[in-house]
């Protein structure tokens, strides 16, 4: 054994040492710099453009599994070059939180919903654009292009993709007498028949509707928890959270679950897939709503592929695919046209498609200021 | 290295309960090649233990020690930290505060579902022993090697498998339109589908059983292989009960075993996130869950003051535990 020898409590001191660097470093980070601790640094990267060129390449989009086909990817890939690597998410605060964490680096294109958008862009995580520099600019309705809550500094911030009124739906095979009302989920009968997505605000939003709470993202304490005793009364009836509203077309069609918060279309989606009929309803207490699209992360290290994915495959033929796919009405009137031609003028007009101001009159989704309070009630009644 | 000789004569001590004193001698007395004798390559050995190890060895812990540090010991800094701090609007701002611990303690639905989490996981446990175990005797005891590797095979073949894939699958089995609520219906035993099946307490102690046993099997299995089951025969030609030999002879040799697999499943199970979820329904909420919601609403110094105190009750539990963590000895 030759070489120098050191002490094992020379190596201790050592490796500590340098174990106490390191925690010291990302201590320092947690407190000074960390992803989570403030806004995302200043970037190299150009400013905010009209427009970024298109270019080959790939990018990374966060998103939701109803935003593209994967055969609408093969074809970016094959006629563009424009590789995509989508990651799905279930709610806003997700994306929101991974996109605060990792910024433009690892995020180039993250979907989001109404009153989000402008968060992030408060935040300092998304940058605006020139609408109509986008060629697939020119197909949406005109309305679309003047939302003053996704406007700010003279530039747009997202690109606008879909919306819809977050209905109730119902099997009238059981559930006989139609309801008007939020109230009908709580009849015991409905005992774990009923189903949500797992968003802990839009949830409590919606039980903040069920008691004609108007402003039920921005409710105050007293009125959270009078939200949270309208849940915990509920969950008797709630089958289950679902973490993608895929889900909630399964337990329809299968009959486990009678009655879903759903978007626009669910009753197509369902009948597709081989189930029953469904019908649904807008309760008179009120609905929440959302409206999402694209944003551009700031400082995306692909903003070319990114930016050529809108402009490229964002066309009235995808869209009017989607919406025929997935049932809830797009932004894009080009595509609204094309499915008229195609003979679903009567699907498109049952499914909103065609009213797209009605975003203007929904309570729409978006962070509160409360965050705290909504998610301590939620797991509050969760846990009773 | 003629002095390793000892080790085979030893090792018979542990597993082969004949060993004489006499033969014990002969094998501790005996002249090693080298011309040492046993006791002194006992000193020696300790000699080597207590020197200085060279720099170039110490240099073979560096890699471990910066993965360790760096992944492992700075994160827990950075949520030990977020624990002790406040939220504001998004942002975590470092205002020191023990308010998110004394929520964690005084909000009644926190140790609520924490006592929840640890009784079905307890449940589970329990039940993966209680089938795991008479599997690994059965395994050891009357399956010939050949069969016995081919046995062990088949029961990690899970393994090869996505976990989310065979949670996915358990909600094909156990759902309304399932394979056995199908069945049921085929042969006429029910006319509608039985609704306990999914969604409840019951599928989650079920699919937890079946992702965890095989862990609970490969332990038993290991510790039994080393069992003398003469020592059974033995105690039943002197009177013995075939219970009283088991309780008495066998289950405190293999009580090694029986931990280790109890901490293989039991502290995993703390932590489960996605088997709740995907087939719990809203009572089968565990402590994961909450803590997942508490870090989607941005509550990071609340998520990270209730995953640390989940973290010190296992630090406890292996505290408590630690003189049967002799893995090394297991296998």
């Amino acid at each position: 054994m030759s070489g120098k020898k050191i002490s094992r409590r020379e190596f201790m001191r050592l490796t500590a040492g340098a174990g106490l660097g390191l925690v010291g470093a990302s201590t320092l980070a947690a407190g000074c710099g960390g992803p989570a601790t403030s806004a995302p640094p200043p970037t190299s990267a150009p400013p905010p453009t009209s427009a970024a060129p298109v270019t080959k390449g790939s990018f990374n989009w966060m998103t939701w599994s109803d935003h593209y086909f994967p055969d609408q990817l093969a074809e970016a890939a094959s006629q563009y070059g424009i590789k995509v690597t989508p990651t799905l998410f279930s709610d806003n605060s997700e994306a929101f939180l991974k996109v605060q964490q990792v910024g433009g680096k690892q995020v180039d294109l993250v979907s989001g919903d109404a009153l989000w958008v402008s968060k992030y862009y408060q935040e300092g995580l998304i940058e605006g654009f020139d609408l109509d520099t986008l060629a697939t600019a020119k197909n949406l309705f005109d309305v679309v292009k003047q939302f003053d809550f996704w406007q700010a500094d003279g530039k747009y911030l997202a690109f606008p993709f879909g919306y819809s009124p977050v209905l109730v739906a119902y099997n009238p095979k059981y559930v006989t007498s139609a309801p008007d009302s939020w109230a009908a989920l709580w009849e015991p009968k409905y005992k774990g028949k009923i189903a949500m997505e797992l968003q802990p605000f839009d949830v409590m939003a919606m039980m903040g509707k069920s008691l004609g709470i108007k402003d039920a993202y921005n409710m105050t304490p007293d009125q959270i928890k009078q939200a949270q005793q309208q849940l915990i009364t509920l969950k008797p009836n709630i089958l289950k959270f679902v973490e993608q509203n895929t889900e909630l077309v399964t337990l329809m069609t299968d009959e486990s679950i009678w009655f879903a918060t759903v978007n626009v279309g669910m009753e197509d989606r369902v009948k597709d897939a081989g189930g029953p009929e469904v019908r649904t309803f807008v309760p008179k207490e009120g609905v929440v709503g959302w409206m999402d699209g694209e944003m551009l992360v700031k400082g995306a290290a692909n903003r070319g592929p990114a930016w050529g994915w809108l402009d490229k495959m964002e066309t009235p033929e995808w869209i009017a695919k989607n919406f025929l796919e997935y049932g809830r009405p797009l932004f894009n009137k080009a595509a609204y046209d094309l499915l008229v031609k195609q003979g679903y003028e009567d699907r498109a007009k049952r499914y909103l498609f065609d009213r797209p101001e009605i975003v203007l009159s929904m309570t729409l989704k978006g962070p509160s200021a409360n965050m705290d309070l909504y998610i301590n009630a939620f797991n509050e009644a969760l846990a009773k | 290295m003629g002095g390793l000789a000892i080790y085979p004569g030893l090792a018979g001590c542990d597993g082969d309960m004949t060993l004489n004193a006499t033969d014990a001698t002969t094998v501790l007395g005996e002249i090693q090649p080298g011309g040492e004798t046993p006791g002194d390559i006992v000193r020696g050995a300790e000699e080597m233990a207590g020197a200085r190890p060279s720099r170039k060895v110490l240099l073979g812990f560096v890699p471990i020690s910066v993965l360790l540090v760096g992944f492992f010991l700075a994160p827990l800094m950075v949520m030990v930290l977020y624990s002790l701090w406040t939220m504001e609007g998004f942002n975590v701002v470092p205002h020191w505060t023990l308010v998110n611990y004394v929520r964690f303690f005084t909000a009644g639905m926190y140790t609520a579902i924490l006592l929840k989490t640890a009784a079905i996981s307890l449940l589970v446990t329990i039940l993966a022993l209680l089938f795991g175990y008479p599997f690994a005797y059965f395994l050891v005891r009357y399956v010939n090697k050949k069969w016995q590797i081919l046995l062990l095979v088949l029961v990690i073949i899970p393994f090869w498998t996505s976990y989310l894939l065979r949670v996915y699958a358990w909600m094909g089995i156990l759902g309304r339109k399932g394979v056995i609520n199908q069945f049921l219906m085929v042969i006429g035993l029910v006319r509608q589908p039985l609704e306990f099946l999914l969604y409840n307490n019951f599928s989650v102690t079920l699919v937890f059983l079946y992702l965890y046993l095989p862990f609970a099997i490969i332990t038993l299995y290991a510790s039994l292989e080393k069992f003398d089951f003469n020592q059974i025969n033995a105690a039943m030609d002197l009177g013995a009960t075939p219970w009283r030999a088991f309780v008495e002879i066998m289950l405190p040799q293999t009580k090694q075993g029986v931990i280790t697999a109890f901490l293989f499943i039991f502290i995993p199970m703390l932590g489960e996130y996605i088997t709740p979820k995907l087939v719990g329904g809203t009572d089968g909420t565990m402590m994961a869950n909450l803590i997942v919601n508490l870090f989607r609403g941005f509550q990071f110094p609340a998520g990270s003051a209730v995953a640390l105190s989940i973290a010190v009750l296992i630090t406890l539990i292996l505290i408590v535990f630690r003189r049967y963590l002799r893995v090394e000895e297991l296998y």
